[in-house]
């Protein structure tokens, strides 16, 4: 094994080389403009303290034992100590790279190559000093916060939750300023006690760590306590079950006024998430649940707009100016079929070979959309305009939060046809066929009808999607779909984890909701869902909320072979019933 | 009439030839065994009767139903259901649930039914549940209880052989292949896969074809032995005269030096 001190200088090296890309792509600067604590501290420098932090926490853990055994006396303190010193060293260094950079940048004009590495960036990092006072600066806040950081790190883990959410509460307090601001505003309230002029005032960042603090200390690991308790009908069972109803009821409430209270410009975001949520949950059965790795999904989120323009537009070839709601089965209808002819020539392939296909199958709706031949029909690169809102009634669904309603709907239709599948015949089918082809056909299930099946419905569920696009633009444009919008759908799906249907809504909530409410990732956008594919991967492959019954099932065996032991105990010795059982046999 | 018959049955790998013309017949209630050395071709005419591979040249017929050019999925239908010599479970789905898939080809709900919860579609999953738990209770406790919940992944070696077995057994089928089925078990666990082998014509009425190395197995299950080597036949009958069979001996030793 690599000696600890090798992999502290490691560690704060690969940190240091973060903390240098970070800056040499521009980000730095962009997010110098967003305050997180208003003229304190902006999102920038947060993001080069977390790292930092970071960086130090990561150090320490080179000599800290894993979190379950227990330090004891003389031993512990030592161990703290050469933690605190790792977390130090590589403070030190994830400072001394970039303070580096910073000089270089200074001394030689690096912008031919790195066009971020400018005067702007010298100038916001050395805030407006000398360039050798700033790297100083740098090594210094680097060595002071890692060192931090890594006291922290080995202290017990109470205080580490507390420093954890207390930190982290004023980032997402001044992150969801946006949101939360128009939210308060919406109520009537003042917002000035919490926000200043785009970040969290000095008041406000003192809530918010007050806030933070009490989350950490209420919050214990509360599994253990819970599950030793199970008798069902206990007092405290019942108080769970009546807060997780009241839970529902207050989501439900919140769903229905979210319009209301944020406005038109975050409906639009809030619709655009319902968007790629249905998106995922069609993706999800197709990736998820019967495994076939679909890089074109864009293509039935196309066909699903333009044949709802078609159908409904007056300004389409087609002009048969239907109801949006009459025209809606048709396009689920012809979507799955569409879904069948992409699904049938790749009935053979798998994995990488069926990824690759089906990417060019995205591509190819696109360039049919754009061509020349299509043109009469789908208008090329002008696409088909004033696609008709739904109506019911004197109701029009135009202005996003109006069309809010029918996406929640869908979303909530969509939802329930994967849920009731999940534990279905066909549902199993498809869990089989993935978990092994060829055993699941010699099991006897169809594998050509599964695949169909699978591609047909997520085709079906993606153009309901598309449908509800195509109403909200007004119209249909063929770059509105490239690649791009399949692997949004499948980060979406990934990030929340791979067959997992709350998943899919958190994953969408992260990767659609948050470029938009932080609109300095706006341009970052691709980065951020690299970084975080990747961070996935390695930490939670399972993703975010990974699929709940398998999980509990997998913490919950200790204790239900416990239950059941006892209850075989109760009833009598378990060994003479296997004794009974093989007497009959040989009988 | 047999149940299965097999008659010159061809398949070759390249310029291997692994089945060579081979005829073999399974009377409806019997178990044989198939023994031969490594390589000798016995889980290839496994995979040919359940149609993972498409034969050369030759015919397999169930209860008068021709299989070659058939499905495998189609072949599960008629009959004929089989267990892996390395365990393919379906590793992340629970006990119950592998056991369930096994029953996909005798239920027929769709999307519709499940989604719309509509009652044929209830009843059914209700069924396929019981019947799935019925099938694991022919293993005593081992499988039943708190197991039924777990994943498949978690189970011991032994479990996962006899839960391939629920699966299989799942299938409605009459003819079962059993690949190895005792194989990486222990002593205790060897006898009593022994005598469940049994159980299961006894009791369940399935006719078994059976590829097995221990010969102590294969004397205690089989009515009667084939020997496979080199993809052809060597010698066939009760345990006694095959394991004393010179060709047989020879087949797994080698040849005496004569002088």
């Amino acid at each position: 094994m690599v000696p600890a001190t090798t992999r502290a200088v490691n560690r704060g090296l690969i940190i240091g080389g973060c903390v240098v890309y970070f800056l040499a792509v521009g980000m730095f600067e962009r997010f110098t403009a967003r305050p997180v604590i208003t003229d304190l501290l902006t999102l920038g420098w947060t993001v080069l303290a977390g790292l930092w932090a970071v960086a130090g926490v990561w150090a320490a853990r080179t000599v800290l034992p894993p979190a379950s055994s227990a330090p004891d006396g003389d031993e512990a303190g030592g161990r703290t100590a050469r933690a605190v010193t790792h977390a130090a060293l590589a403070g030190l260094l994830a400072g001394a790279v970039p303070a580096l950079f910073l000089l270089l940048a200074d001394a030689i004009n690096l912008r031919p190559m790195l066009i971020n590495a400018g005067a702007t960036m010298v100038n916001a990092l050395a805030v407006d000093d000398s360039a050798v006072a700033g790297a100083l600066r740098l090594v210094l806040a680097a060595l002071v916060i890692a060192t931090v950081a890594g006291i922290v790190a080995s202290a017990p883990a109470q205080v580490r939750r507390v420093a954890g959410w207390a930190l982290g509460m004023v980032v997402l307090l001044a992150l969801v300023e946006p949101l939360l601001r128009v939210i308060i505003a919406s109520l009537g309230l003042r917002t000035s006690w919490l926000y200043q002029r785009g970040g969290l005032g000095v008041s406000g960042a003192v809530i918010a760590l007050v806030l933070g603090v009490a989350v950490g200390v209420l919050r214990r690991r509360d599994t253990p306590t819970t599950a030793r308790d199970d008798g069902d009908d206990g007092p405290r069972a019942r108080l769970a079950r009546g807060g997780r109803i009241a839970g529902l009821v207050a989501g439900a409430v919140l769903l229905l006024v979210l319009p209301r209270l944020v406005g038109p410009f975050l409906s639009e975001v809030v619709g655009t998430i319902g968007l790629f949520a249905i998106m995922g949950i069609g993706l999800n059965i197709v990736v998820g649940s019967a495994g076939l790795l679909h890089l074109g999904y864009v293509a039935f989120f196309a066909i699903g707009a333009y044949v709802t323009a078609l159908l409904t537009s007056p300004a389409a070839a087609l002009g048969t100016e239907l109801s949006f709601w009459a025209a809606l089965p048709i396009v689920v209808l012809v979507t799955a079929i569409a879904g069948l002819f992409v699904g049938a020539p790749v009935l053979r392939l798998r994995g990488d070979y069926l990824a690759i296909v089906t990417l060019a199958f995205g591509e190819i709706a696109r360039i049919l959309a754009l061509s020349d031949w299509l043109r009469p029909a789908l208008g090329g690169a002008q696409g088909i305009l004033a696609v008709p809102a739904p109506t019911i009634g004197a109701m029009r669904f135009r202005d996003p939060q109006m069309l809010y309603y029918v996406i929640i709907v869908a979303c909530a239709i969509t939802a329930f046809i994967a849920w009731r599948l999940e534990d279905s015949r066909v549902g199993r089918a498809w869990t089989a066929m993935r978990e092994d082809e060829q055993v699941a056909q010699i099991m006897g299930i169809s594998i050509s009808r599964y695949k169909l099946l699978a591609f047909a419905l997520g085709a079906g569920i993606a153009s309901v999607s598309g449908a509800l696009f195509a109403v909200k633009i007004g119209s249909v444009f063929p770059h509105s779909f490239d690649i791009l919008v399949s692997i949004t759908a499948l980060s979406v799906v990934i990030l929340g984890g791979i067959g997992s249907l709350r998943g899919v809504f958190l994953g969408a909530l992260v990767l659609v909701g948050l470029p938009d409410l932080l609109r300095e990732f706006g341009e970052y956008r691709m980065l951020l869902y690299g970084g975080l594919l990747v961070a996935i991967m390695i930490l939670r492959p399972q993703g975010l909320l990974p699929n709940v019954r398998r999980m509990a099932e997998l913490g919950e065996e200790e204790r239900l072979q416990d239950q059941w032991l006892k209850r075989a105990g109760d009833a009598g010795d378990p060994e003479p019933a296997i004794a009974t059982t093989k007497t009959d046999g040989a009988s | 009439m047999s149940l299965l018959e097999i008659r010159g049955l061809t398949k070759s790998f390249g310029g291997l030839t692994a089945i060579d013309g081979l005829d073999l017949d399974v009377a409806e209630g019997e178990i044989v065994s198939v023994i031969g050395p490594n390589g000798a071709g016995k889980t290839t005419l496994f995979n040919l009767i359940t149609g993972v591979y498409p034969a050369d040249g030759g015919a397999i017929t169930f209860d008068g139903v021709e299989l070659v050019g058939r499905d495998p999925d189609a072949i599960t239908r008629f009959g004929i259901s089989r267990t892996f010599q390395n365990v393919r479970l379906f590793p992340d789905m629970t006990v119950l649930e592998n056991v369930m898939v096994g029953r996909h080809c005798r239920t027929k709900s769709g999307v519709i039914g499940a989604v719309l919860g509509l009652p044929s579609a209830r009843r059914e999953q209700a069924e396929v549940r019981e019947q799935a738990k019925e099938i694991l209770s022919f293993f005593g406790t081992r499988l039943s209880g708190y197991r039924h919940n777990q994943p498949a992944f978690v189970l011991s070696y032994a479990n996962r052989r006899r839960l391939e077995i629920a699966r299989a057994m799942a299938t409605g089928a009459r003819l079962l292949l059993l690949d190895e089925p005792v194989a990486g078990m222990n002593p205790r666990e060897t006898a009593e896969m022994v005598e469940l082998v049994g159980r299961l014509r006894d009791e369940k009425g399935f006719t078994l074809l059976v590829i097995e190395h221990d010969m102590r197995v294969v004397k205690g299950v089989s009515d009667r032995v084939v020997a496979l080597d080199y993809g052809r036949k060597i010698a066939e009958g009760t345990y006694s005269e095959v394991a004393g069979n010179d060709r047989v001996i020879e087949a797994y030793l080698g040849k005496k030096a004569t002088a």
